[in-house]
């Protein structure tokens, strides 16, 4: 179980990240309610599948159990504070992971993106790393970070660098050669100045792509950074489940990563739709 | 940059009857990537004179965008050589401007700071956002200074570009067939404006068209480029007086004679196009 700590300083962060969601969705478009709806049908679909299963099965609740006592099971465990908390230091490792990759990734992007030498270089680095999963680094990170944090942050960070230093690179490189020229007869006299007033500007819907659909991964591989040694987060809300033969825990700690996904990723919709 | 030049350096350039740009005997040829060379332009020269309005009328593919980016220090002449106020050209610079076909605004900039963005280095924040707006005012666009580019038309999106590059107040303006995109009653309304601003401020401007019609109308000088390699076939002082009238019978005599030598071309390059079977 989380340490008590946590649990007081994480709930306003979870809050915030909510509410800043709505508030955006509201501010920006109308459209909230119709944006949301297809979401709500899903999880009613789901539901009504779920519940004709078990209707016709009549499976043991350990192997599946109804829609409804899940549905229980979650709202005890987001108003205990419990879902909230694990959920917390879940996102705050996916978000350290993410802004590690950022820093790292954005410039070495921009870097293979300018130089034909940087990318001669680091390219087929990049493409030989790129199709190992995160889960193949669990061995490792045990072994170079220990079981605490850092291994945790370091497979996460594995999950989201790729698509950071990729989207950069594409976003870089696919500036239109006019903006370019128009920079130059507009004053822009050296390379760090058109590069800061035009070229970076003008990849920065692509970089934005990037740092979304980064996230995403990174927020998947959530799993395989809690399965070793943790004890928070929804990676080990799962993996306790497991263990107690909780099917409607492991259920709630899906759930969470799926509403929670969906969430961020509106996030940066908006955000990237403010500057685009 | 060039604006720091110390005074009466330059500037004054028709004190001595020199030319503000002085073409002489230019080629261009680019390697066409399977180890064969195009010939775009062959020993070109043209003398443009501070204040004239030239327009550059030729067969597709002869090499009007070539010469124009050699002017805009895009890239540099095979042979021969471009001088601008006596002095070779070094690079891009924010006294030759350039308004391009398709635009180039900047998406992420609203209209006023794309009008602006040139203004940066040479006016404080106030100052540049007022001179900016005197521009829109004058395109006609000033309520539109806090739009997105992409909210604009096509003909507005030309008219912030001429505000934008009008702004900076170069001392030559490029443009590579700016209206080319545009239906026929934005550009004929855009044609009317950019002649309006010429005469009052009398820059030097280099205007690329295919529009025989659009070069009459607009220039003081119209200069027919031959089919591929470019050369120069035709040289013509345009003396009518502004406003010109398409239907006026001096207006058209212009446009047949211009017409008739580009006729000529125009047959060259249909006749090399079947020949090398290099169409453009
Ligand atoms: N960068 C380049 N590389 C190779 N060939 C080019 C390049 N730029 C232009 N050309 C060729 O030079 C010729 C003239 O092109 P251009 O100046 O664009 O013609 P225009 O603007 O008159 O239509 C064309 O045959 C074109 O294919
Ligand atoms: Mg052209």
């Amino acid at each position: 179980m989380p340490d008590d700590t946590k649990a007081s300083a994480l709930p306003a962060g979870e809050g915030t990240l909510v509410s800043t969601a709505r508030d955006r969705a509201t501010k920006a478009s109308k459209g909230t309610a119709s944006a949301v709806a297809p979401y709500l049908f899903a999880l009613f679909a789901v539901g009504v599948i779920w519940q004709v299963a078990i209707a016709v099965l009549d499976p043991p609740s350990t192997i599946l159990p109804s829609p409804v006592s899940v549905a229980g099971t979650f709202f005890e465990e987001l108003f205990s504070g419990e879902l909230i908390v694990n959920a917390a230091v879940s996102l705050t490792r996916v978000t350290s992971a993410w802004l590690i990759s950022a820093l790292i990734g954005i410039p070495l992007g921009v870097l293979i993106a300018r130089s034909r030498a940087a990318e001669r270089l680091i390219d087929p680095i990049i493409e030989l790393f790129r199709p190992i999963s995160p889960l193949a680094w669990i061995p490792l990170a045990i072994l170079w970070f220990g079981i605490g944090e850092a291994g945790k942050v370091f497979i996460i960070f594995i999950a989201t660098f790729f698509p950071i230093v990729l989207n950069t690179v594409d976003g870089i490189k696919r500036v239109d050669p006019v903006l370019l020229r128009a920079g130059q007869v507009l004053g822009c006299t050296n390379q760090v100045e058109l590069f800061l007033r035009v070229m970076l500007p003008a990849a920065i819907p692509s970089i934005l792509v990037g740092l979304r659909v980064s996230f995403g991964t990174g927020w998947a591989a959530i799993i395989a950074a809690e399965l070793v040694a943790a004890n928070s987060g929804l990676g080990y809300l799962i993996a306790d489940g497991m263990e107690i033969l909780r099917s409607d825990l492991v259920m709630v700690g899906m759930i969470a990563i799926g509403i929670i996904g969906v969430l961020v990723d509106a996030i940066f919709k908006l955000v990237a739709n403010r500057v685009g | 940059m060039d604006m720091s030049q110390p005074p009466g350096e330059a500037h004054r350039p028709d004190a001595d009857g020199r030319a503000a740009i002085e073409i002489s005997r230019v080629s261009k040829q680019f390697h066409d990537g399977e180890g064969g060379v195009v010939e775009a332009i062959r020993s070109t020269s043209l003398d443009i004179a501070e204040g004239d309005f030239v327009a550059i009328v030729g067969p597709s593919g002869c090499g009007k965008s070539t010469l124009l980016n050699m002017l805009g220090g895009f890239d540099s002449p095979s042979s021969g050589q471009i001088l601008v106020d006596g002095k070779a050209i070094a690079g891009p610079d924010i006294q030759r401007g350039m308004v391009f076909q398709d635009y180039a605004l900047f998406p992420w900039l609203s209209v006023l700071d794309n009008v602006t963005f040139g203004l940066k280095k040479s006016h404080s924040r106030s100052e540049a956002r007022d001179e900016a707006m005197k521009w829109l005012e004058l395109v006609g666009l000033k309520d539109f200074a806090r739009k997105q580019p992409k909210h604009l038309s096509g003909g507005m999106k030309q008219r912030v570009a001429i505000a934008r590059t009008f702004a900076t107040d170069p001392r030559v303006i490029l443009m590579d067939e700016p209206f080319g995109a545009l239906d026929a009653l934005t550009r004929r309304f855009l044609q009317q404006q950019l002649l309006k601003i010429w005469r009052e401020h009398r820059k030097t401007v280099v205007f690329i068209t295919h529009s025989v019609q659009e070069a009459v109308y607009l220039a003081n000088r119209v200069v027919i480029m031959t089919a591929r390699p470019g050369r120069i076939k035709l040289d013509e002082k345009i003396e009518l007086a502004h406003p010109r009238k398409v239907t006026d019978p001096a207006f058209r005599d212009t446009e047949a004679r211009i017409f008739e030598a580009l006729d000529e071309e125009l047959a060259k390059t249909f006749s090399l196009e079947t020949s090398d079977g290099h169409a453009d």
